[in-house]
């Protein structure tokens, strides 16, 4: 349909001590276009009632398990889920 | 082969899977263990534990790459890695990494070459337990020193 903007689901998970922080493990935004981590960064903190822990330096992104940046981009139609997580400790 | 589990996992068990090639002149292995994180060495830590989180599909997937990256870099028969998750406390094994090969160099290269990555491109996070008081563990600048080591 002209004029209608087709509106895709991606869920953004969060970990650790940053899950902990923000006080949720998971929201569900939606895009209409390919957007970047660190824009997806703004749309989540809109939701979120504390989203500075989001901000804070070391934050790493992921797109659909992948490691990203914040400039990588996402495309909606093809991504299923973007995480957001402090830098990572196993071993 | 990956796994992620939270059972505890058999070394001689391990190592036996590694030596099912009758190619195979070398096996290196490096087990991780929980020490005891306490700064008070005189105290029993008793009260310590450990806790690892994970990003189930992300940490296997990470974990994959890893592998076939090791793969791709040296002649190996097998890499193997098993990773522990949820509750462990002091003296618990966390981390098994195994590689065949023909001969020694490649064996203890891709051994250390896993680890290094796993400590830094791999979905896991670390709390620690002490007394009641919990602390997520802070990710160490040395650890991207020694992966800078692998940059081609």
């Amino acid at each position: 349909m002209i004029g209608v903007k087709q509106m895709h689901k991606l869920d953004v998970v969060f970990f650790a001590s940053l899950r902990e922080s923000i006080g949720t493990d998971k929201v569900t935004i939606e895009l209409e276009k390919e957007t970047t981590i660190e824009e997806i960064k703004q749309i989540v903190a809109k939701l979120l009632d504390n989203p500075d822990p989001l901000f804070h330096e070391g934050i790493q992104a992921s797109i659909d398990y992948n490691f990203a940046r914040h400039t990588s981009k996402v495309n909606p139609q093809t991504v299923k889920e973007v995480a957001f997580f402090p830098p990572v400790t196993g071993g | 082969m990956v796994k992620v589990q939270k059972d505890d996992f058999n070394v001689a068990d391990l190592y036996k899977d590694l030596c099912d090639n009758n190619q195979t002149g070398a096996v290196a292995i490096f087990i991780g263990r929980v020490r005891d994180f306490s700064h008070d060495s005189t105290k029993i830590s008793h009260d310590s534990s450990f806790e690892l989180e994970h990003y189930p599909g992300m940490t296997e997937h990470n974990l994959q790459q890893i592998v076939d990256e090791a793969h791709s870099r040296w002649d190996l028969h097998q890499v193997n890695v098993v990773h522990r998750v949820g509750e462990l406390k002091v003296q618990d094994q966390i981390v098994f990494v195994g590689v065949s090969s023909s001969h020694r160099a490649e064996a203890f290269l891709a051994c250390d070459f896993v680890m290094d990555y796993l400590k830094s491109r791999a979905a896991f996070w670390k709390k620690e337990t002490q007394s009641g008081i919990s602390k997520w563990v802070c990710a160490k600048e040395a650890d991207e020193t020694s992966l800078a080591r692998w940059l081609k």
